[in-house]
């Protein structure tokens, strides 16, 4: 890459630009669709020219939704704070539960053991349809019907298997040397695996909590079925904009905003982890 | 393998049981969920729609022998592999393009990375509604766009002959990142010497490429399809809350159409025979990817 | 302050006070008009405890399911009044109408007790009814120690309350005397014609009589008017295309969906007749209907007309309602016309909505549910929300002689009241009542689509469409 042409570099330019007009021109029209009055929104042609209204926002956070036959509640911040909810609870337990079990799978050659991994990791087999039609009926019966535990306790299906599949690669990447020289040492074998092997594998617990923290925030249709209203994260709640009197645009588009302002900070943040914690071994076992 | 043959004999009496131990946390919680999946294979065995109680009875594979003379199930097999099919290459080959433009770390390059993960943070519903809403053809600011380019009539996913191209288009928006950002990780990670040497050898690009790059990212090219492949196969986020499966029946993908099947016509046997169907074929699906993916390791491994 | 503003509202209701008097005492008692409206409803509320015990239940705690419906937001205006009448709590879940059903049945066919009652249509009971998840009302309704003696049940309207019951008997007929009441109407809708009266007369046209001429009426409105389209009906994949303009503009024609011999159903919509039909519509979409028809719901067609992107629904006269008040830019601007589809009819034949209130059979505390849905369909209410709400329309007879009630939709909703009073004489739900009805409508707009968008001609699709149904028939033991 070293010798490159300037016409490759402006060829580079303008294929980085392209794409990135592709990924980002949605966000930032919702972005801009989100400061806009419904009237606006619906001009014919669409025009980039408005004045910005902060209303939508008002209404959203306030939770009183204006339409034609009245004042409405929405519970939109309640709808966020059961996505925060969720999400950190699902990725917490799924570590606890993943990180050990993808070590055990990584370090031990163990009767049943490449079982039991192929076992968790064929839960991302079944279609969660499957799961979900008679898991409601046993829902019912067990009492977790809309409760948060009874959809944390689901949400492993999605966050578990694929934090179990990143860390156990990584774990499998760390030469089991140090490990073994500290038992040496006389060291317990639990100090052992919290004092060198997770943090050694830090990079790579943490791209795979972030990845599952998408996941699980993203998921739809395991909410639609299981909560109700006032346990529901924002990718059901954000449906609530559509109302007998009318389609409420401006309020629909301050809703996606806000709903993707949480992962896309929590990204930012974390993103070095990314792309740091998935290079290392991890991905390619 | 390296690590059995460092754990040291020694422990090994006293240490057998962990790895059960570490492991069976997380096997009792996804167990739980073993039950569901078992009644539901049971379900399919039934003549069961639960607004008519007074039918229901066991027809063993009934449900299943009546498919195979439903051309409306042959059509779900083929739009759902066709939506698989397509997803899963246009962003392999999307993300893997992205990924070589990147590839090198410059401050541009990280922040265009981290930037285009946005679309990936965005919940796929969510993006349905977005795509639903910017095709408009009244006021859809993309809808306005392709009438400028002089194309009339272009009706999104209103129109079955646009409908498909339309969802596949939300879907690469969506997941190519997800690709891109895996395959992105393998290509920063690869070991130097190999282009090193290639470089002082004079040897072509091209051929730097196929014989030198592709090969070594393969493991990472493989996961990262297997993952999408499995969300894929199984789409119904996207395409439920844009056109519930229609125009007409071009997009009724094995879980759109079970969830119809369940939730509107209450029909559970048929529902759940459907949904075991769609569990088949992903497992054999994936088994291909894994094996592929084993065999990479084996090879890596060994070099290593 | 709270008792001296009751007896305020008692005077007036007993006509001590004029209404501009109450307005101007509520005003200086410092109340808003939204309150007033509440306390002068209170004033009906307790009118109607008289020889009740309404407190029988006192304490205990009802939750339920509601869909996003200015039905539903009039009840919640309402709901203090209640509480305060029976000392039961209220709590309730609201959903938007393009998932509501789906959770209605997860929480149903998961028999969960969560919800005491919840809102439903006619068809859906069809489903619930024979599943075995709500409750046959009949019981509640002729037992005068849990239904009050003011609750007047004969004063719903004859057609709604015989269109809510249904025996169970596939194709059996609804409202026969060994129906079961499997839900109590609440508020309804019928379809007609609502059209932009400022396009038409920019177009110089006039609302049209019959299909044919409306086929046409559109085409010149599409060409004329330059950006709004001529005709806006449902398209979507689902039975909500199917139960509004198009089926009742189909039963105009004498068409059924089925024909019933010796129990077993058989499809009927590949007759000549309606071919013949269908292929009117088709052409009305293709012609002059909405670019992405194929999508439209009744929020879309709606919104359309509201924001004047179309000049014509054939949808609920209600929709029509809705999109002449508010914000909408094109509130005002709206007329009401009903529609007798075919040239030879004599009358219009709408097919009805009907909103309804309905039991949980899992439910744990039927008797206060009860106590519930006796107050939300009671004339009290009903005319509360005619008179203060959105609550159009009204379900009871005597709502409907209302003064205040005809006065304000008279002078608000120019042409309303005489389309509601031309369409109601043959207004009814044209479906046969039947397990498979989700199933049928669902394919059939799917075969619209497939006829709208040319992927296959009318009478072959009818064809295949027919004898498609009719295996599912034979597989479901009905036909």
């Amino acid at each position: 890459m070293e010798h490159t042409s300037g016409l490759e570099r402006a060829l580079r330019g303008v294929a980085l630009a392209l794409i990135v007009v592709f990924f980002l021109f949605p966000i930032l029209w919702i972005f801009l669709m989100s400061f806009q009055t419904n009237e606006e929104i619906l001009r014919i042609p669409p025009s980039p020219f408005f004045t910005p209204t902060l209303g939508n926002y008002a209404a959203l956070i306030s939770g009183k939704l204006t339409t034609v036959s009245g004042t409405l509640d929405i519970a939109f911040m309640r709808n966020l704070w059961n996505s925060v909810l969720l999400s950190t609870a699902s990725v917490a337990i799924a570590l606890v539960l993943g990180v050990p079990a993808a070590y055990a799978f990584a370090r031990f050659k163990f009767r049943l053991g490449e079982d039991i991994a192929f076992t968790l990791l064929s839960f991302r087999f079944a279609p969660p349809l499957l799961v979900l039609l008679p898991l409601s009926l046993y829902f019912q019966q067990l009492g977790l019907t809309d409760t948060y535990a009874g959809l944390i306790w689901v949400y492993q299906l999605i966050a578990l298997p694929l934090i179990l599949w990143i860390v156990r690669g990584y774990f499998e990447d760390i030469s089991p040397d140090i490990e073994h020289a500290y038992r040496v040492a006389g060291h317990s074998w639990w100090s052992t695996f919290t004092r060198i092997a997770v943090p050694l594998a830090g990079p790579g617990i943490a791209a795979a909590g972030l990845l599952a923290f998408i996941f699980c925030w993203n998921n739809f249709v395991f909410a639609l079925i299981l909560a109700s209203a006032d346990k529901q994260p924002v990718t059901v709640g954000a449906l609530a904009f559509v109302t007998a009197s009318g389609i409420q645009y401006g309020q629909i588009a301050a809703a996606i905003v806000l709903s993707v302002t949480p992962t896309l900070a929590l990204a930012l943040y974390a993103q070095r982890y990314l792309v740091e914690g998935l290079s290392l071994g991890a991905v390619k076992g | 393998m390296s690590a059995v043959a460092t754990e040291a004999p020694a422990h090994r009496r006293r240490t057998n049981w962990l790895p059960y131990l570490l492991s069976l946390p997380a096997l009792i919680v996804c167990i739980g969920i073993l039950v569901p999946f078992l009644t539901a294979v049971y379900y399919s065995t039934l003549r069961y729609r639960l607004n008519l109680p007074a039918m229901k009875g066991f027809i063993g594979f009934g449900n299943y022998a009546g498919f195979l003379s439903d051309a409306a199930f042959w059509n779900t097999v083929r739009v759902s592999l066709e939506y698989t099919a397509l997803t899963v290459g246009v962003e392999l080959l999307f993300g893997l393009s992205i990924a070589l433009l990147l590839q090198k770390r410059t401050r541009i390059n990280d922040a265009i990375s981290i930037l285009l993960l946005l679309p990936l943070m965005t919940a796929p519903a969510i993006a349905a509604l977005m795509w639903k809403l910017m095709t408009n053809p009244n006021f859809g600011v993309l809808s306005y766009f392709v009438q400028s380019l002089g194309v009339k009539n272009f009706q999104w996913a209103s129109d079955p002959e646009s409908a498909l191209f339309t969802v596949v288009l939300v879907d690469v928006w969506v997941y190519t990142p997800f690709i891109m950002i895996l395959l992105l990780a393998g290509l920063r990670s690869l070991p130097k010497q190999p282009f090193e040497a290639a470089a002082l050898d004079g040897v072509p690009r091209r051929f730097v490429f196929t014989r030198i790059t592709l090969p070594m990212l393969m493991p990472y090219i493989v996961t990262a399809g297997l993952f999408r492949l499995l969300d894929s196969i199984q789409q119904f986020d996207i395409i439920y809350p844009m056109t519930q499966g229609g125009p007409g029946d071009t997009l009724l993908v094995f879980q759109v159409r079970a969830y119809l099947e369940f939730y509107q016509y209450t029909n559970v046997g048929k529902s759940a025979a459907l949904l075991i169907i769609l569990w088949a074929i992903t497992y054999a699906l994936s088994n291909v990817f894994i094996k592929q993916w084993l065999k990479l390791r084996e090879r890596a491994r060994g070099l290593a | 302050m709270r008792d001296r503003a009751k007896d305020f509202f008692t005077a007036f209701k007993s006509g001590q006070v004029s209404r501009r008097e109450l307005m101007l005492g509520a005003g200086k008692l410092g109340l808003t008009a939204a309150s007033a409206n509440f306390l002068l409803n209170a004033a009906a509320t307790r009118a109607i405890a008289a020889d009740f015990d309404w407190k029988k239940f006192s304490g205990k705690k009802l939750h339920l399911l509601l869909n996003k419906h200015p039905y539903a937001d009039a009840m919640i205006a309402d709901l203090p009044n209640f509480k305060t009448l029976t000392g039961l709590d209220v709590t309730y879940d609201i959903f938007p109408e393009d998932v509501y059903f789906d959770k209605v049945t997860a929480a149903l066919s998961s028999k969960s007790s969560q919800y005491d009652a919840f809102m439903t249509g006619a068809y859906m009971t069809w489903t619930y009814g024979p599943a075995g998840w709500v409750e046959d009302l009949n019981p509640w309704i002729k037992d005068p120690s849990k239904t009050n003696p003011a609750y007047n049940w004969d004063d719903v309207l004859p057609g709604l309350r015989a269109s809510t019951a249904w025996n169970g008997v596939p194709g059996g007929a609804l409202g026969s005397p060994d129906a079961k009441q499997w839900c109590i109407p609440w508020g309804f809708e019928l379809n007609s014609i609502t059209y932009n009266r400022k396009m038409y007369d920019k177009a110089g046209v006039k609302p049209a009589n019959n299909l044919p001429e409306l086929i046409d009426t559109a085409a010149k409105l599409t060409k004329d008017l330059g950006g709004p389209y001529g005709i806006g009906v449902r398209g979507s994949r689902s039975w909500a295309t199917i139960h509004p303009g198009f089926l009742s503009g189909y039963s105009n024609y004498g068409q059924r969906d089925f024909t019933i011999d010796g129990g077993k159903l058989q499809a009927a919509m590949n007759t000549k007749e309606s071919k013949d039909f269908h292929k009117m519509w088709v052409k009305m979409i293709q012609e002059s209907g909405p670019k992405n028809w194929s999508t439209y719901t009744w929020y879309q067609v709606g919104t359309d007309l509201g924001a004047g992107a179309s000049a014509t629904i054939f949808d609920a006269d209600i929709l029509g309602y809705f999109m002449d008040g508010g914000d909408n830019k094109e509130a005002g601007n709206l007329g009401f016309h009903a529609f007798a589809a075919n040239p030879a009819a004599k009358a219009p034949t709408p097919n009805v909505w009907i909103w309804s209130l309905a039991m949980n059979s899992f439910g744990a505390q039927k008797d206060a549910a009860w106590y519930f849905m006796q107050w939300a369909s009671s004339t009290e209410h009903d005319m509360f929300g005619a008179r203060k709400m959105d609550f159009v329309n009204p379900v009871r007879a005597s709502v409907w002689k209302d003064d205040e009630f005809r006065q304000r939709i008279a002078k608000s909703y120019a042409g309303y009241l005489e389309q509601f009073d031309a369409s109601s004489p043959g207004s009814k739900i044209y479906f046969t009542p039947q397990p498979l009805f989700f199933d049928v409508t669902t394919q059939w707009a799917e075969t619209l689509q497939k006829m709208v968008a040319k992927q296959v001609p009318v009478d072959e699709a009818l064809d295949q469409l027919a004898a498609s149904i009719d295996r599912q028939l034979k597989d479901a033991g009905l036909g």
